[in-house]
């Protein structure tokens, strides 16, 4: 018999043992699984979002947040001066507001309203329905165009052709701004959205509709796609160059700034976790082993009197220890997977994130890692059981059990 | 030659109510206005009170002026950004805005990032940013007692640090159940023997369940002591890494009550659960006879 097969008889000997051993495995291991995930989730999710949109500079009036920050004046004047550096492609000013969307019959719901210039609707988010702002051929005395996100279209019963009122929102006081109609022209999938969860957009001209800001050129952000061969990096440092008073980032350098600042916590969190997750495995299985050890003394010494070498009892105890740990793994993925949905949900209720931002994301990094420290703690924690077992001596222990 | 000091945020300016007549830099031109530096700006820059210090808005240093380095302070601990480096000086509003202003731009001195305002009466915050949010569409008030962002970020992850409590605690159980049952097995013939001797199965049955509470109450116990030790090892290790006086872990009694609530019914019910069988078998199969 192999050192395998007599470490699986051994584990399916005592089956209520091994299955809570394995169950305790799996939970913690579950664990380990989703703080891995959690350890590079949000950059991932970050860095996908902003690659997305399809801009990689974004050019900001201030480090604050979006909804605090200070806008950036003469947008128009801006965005003409940033689309003639040679290393710019194409600029695009946006918008944001909150608004209150209405439709008769129904109760009204608050919403973010994104408002953005020229094409860059192309690039913001996904039409699933209806046309696109680009592709607006209204009269410009009509009702300006707007697309919603498929969450607003549910709620409030929206289809293309629809017409909704929006009234632009005032933190914490009733809002005297008139309301004004809008068609809806289709439904879209958001990439970055505000917290408020539902989205609609609109062209620059409707946004100002809106805020009842016709003279007002601010912005919010402005996003600037780079030209080949100058990249991201070099068309953030012109702009730079040209307007020392705004702050220009690549994608890359705000993945980076996040990494450093905004991700601190959930990295230490995570790290502190995956490190009490993986002594509390290792204490685990090697409790189990240990005991396990201690109480077949007897047979271990039995079977060297038999013939068996110290080799073949230290192999079949590092099996024992990786059927625990290994079939523990396993579930644990399957664990990891449910568990992390449910902590991302929580984790997503955040307010002011957008709707695809996760914080638990795939990667086979994470999967790789997890097998490599299951299996290190797996052979960690047959070490103590093996020196117990190898340097047993065989006459006195079976002597004592034949007089005990 | 002395360090070039770059203004990293303006918001970071306190709001000061002397008017620019009052102001310390512009009672007496000759000599430099008064600044505050953080502890570790001061640090960094090896700076110490009465230093002179060049103080500019870009980072090209252009029209540099000078400030006098009159303290430094520990800025409040932030626990949204405190991963943050606290380069921070703190300069009079005045000072700040002759620093600051646009000479092209008259309205500029006009400008400023944020307004802090001390209500007579502090309950009436709310009403007075409703009042001051719907007479100014546009500008974002809000109390500065009370951020429901902010509250609503840290019972966000309230709730998920409790859903790892909970899932750590499924994975203890098993632990738990896995040794509880190794020690029933081990107790299997002392068990028959006590019952072959004449002690009633009620009494080892008591036995058994005060030995599960001492054991549950002496490992609450000392969890609560790794957690507490737990608790300066964290907080000295974030503090020494972040640069910060903020508290990272505290344990309160209330989470030391929980703890223990959660602890010791756990701890007897493993040791009754795993036990539970053999008090179900006749005596003679206990001593395997």
């Amino acid at each position: 018999m192999t050192s395998r097969a007599l470490a699986w008889r051994t584990v399916t000997a005592r089956p209520a043992r091994a299955a809570l051993a394995i169950t305790g495995v799996a939970v913690i291991g579950a664990l380990l699984f989703d703080m891995l995930l959690l350890s590079r989730g949000l950059l991932v999710s970050l860095r996908d979002l902003l690659d997305a949109v399809g801009y990689d500079v974004r050019v900001v009036a201030t480090d604050t947040l979006p909804d605090i920050g200070i806008p950036i004046a003469a947008a128009s004047k801006l965005v003409a001066e940033i689309s003639k550096l040679p290393e710019v492609e194409e600029v695009a000013v946006v918008r944001r507001s909150r608004v209150t969307v209405s439709v008769p019959g129904r109760a009204p719901v608050r919403a973010a309203l994104v408002g953005v210039s020229g094409t860059a609707d192309r690039r913001a988010w996904r039409i699933a329905r209806g046309r696109n702002l680009s592709a607006f051929d209204g009269a410009a005395s009509g009702p300006p165009p707007v697309v919603v996100s498929g969450d607003l279209a549910e709620a409030l019963g929206l289809a293309p052709g629809s017409t909704v009122q929006l009234r632009g929102r005032v933190a914490g006081a009733a809002s005297a701004l008139p309301p004004v109609g809008f068609e809806v022209i289709g439904i879209a999938e958001f990439d970055v959205e505000a917290g408020d969860g539902f989205v609609a957009a609109t062209t620059s001209d409707g946004f100002l509709r809106v805020q009842a800001q016709g003279e007002s050129d601010d912005a919010e952000v402005v996003l600037v796609l780079s030209r080949d061969p100058f990249g991201a990096e070099a068309a953030a440092a012109a702009i730079k160059r040209l307007r020392p008073d705004l702050r220009a980032y690549s994608n890359e350098q705000l993945v980076d700034q996040f990494n450093r600042d905004g991700f601190a916590y959930f990295r230490q969190i995570s790290f502190v976790l995956s490190a009490i997750t993986l002594g509390f495995a290792f204490l685990l299985v090697a409790t189990l082993l240990s005991v396990s050890v201690n109480q077949r003394l007897h047979e271990v010494a039995a079977l060297r009197a038999l013939g068996l070498t110290r080799r073949r009892i230290a192999a079949a105890l590092v099996w024992e220890s990786i059927w625990l740990v290994a079939s523990g793994g396993l579930l644990s993925l399957v664990l990891g997977g449910v568990l992390a949905l449910e902590l991302d949900r929580i984790l997503r209720a955040m307010p002011g994130l957008p709707e695809r931002l996760h914080f638990f994301v795939f990667e086979p990094r994470a999967l790789v890692l997890h097998v490599a420290l299951l299996a290190v703690t797996a052979l960690g924690a047959a070490v103590y059981p093996v020196w117990v077992a190898t340097r047993l001596p065989i006459a006195a222990t079976l002597r004592r059990e034949t007089i005990s | 030659m002395r360090p070039l000091i770059t203004l990293v945020c303006a918001a970071l300016v306190t709001v000061s109510m002397a008017v620019p007549s009052a102001a310390p830099g512009a009672e007496d031109p000759s000599q430099p206005a008064d600044v505050l530096v953080s502890r570790q700006l001061a640090a960094q820059a090896n700076l110490r009170v009465g230093d002179i210090i060049m103080l500019s808005e870009d980072q090209n240093g252009s029209r540099p002026r000078r400030f006098r380095v009159a303290g430094v302070y520990e800025p409040t601990p932030d626990p949204m950004r405190f991963a943050a480096k606290r380069l921070e000086v703190r300069l009079h509003l005045p000072d700040l805005i002759s620093l600051t202003a646009d000479p092209s731009d008259p309205a500029s001195t006009e400008s400023v990032s944020a307004l802090n305002l001390a209500l007579l009466d502090a309950d009436d915050a709310s009403a007075v940013s409703s009042t001051i949010a719907a007479r100014m569409p546009g500008l974002v008030v809000r109390p500065a007692t009370r951020s429901t962002d902010e509250g609503e970020v840290f019972s966000v992850i309230d709730r998920f640090h409790r859903a790892i409590a909970i899932v750590t605690l499924l994975g203890s159980t098993a632990f738990l159940l896995a040794l509880m049952v190794i020690r029933a097995e081990e107790r299997r013939d002392i068990i028959g023997i006590l019952r072959l001797v004449g002690i009633s199965a009620r009494s080892v049955f008591t036995e058994v369940l005060f030995e599960g509470l001492f054991i549950a109450i002496a490992g609450a116990l000392l969890g609560v002591g790794i957690a507490l030790l737990g608790e300066g090892l964290v907080n000295r290790f974030f503090q020494w890494r972040y640069d910060t006086n903020l508290i990272f872990v505290r344990v309160t009694s209330r989470i030391v009550f929980e703890s223990v609530a959660l602890a010791i019914p756990l701890g007897i019910a493993a040791g009754l659960a795993a036990s539970w069988p053999l008090f179900r078998r006749d005596v003679v199969s206990l001593i395997r006879r």
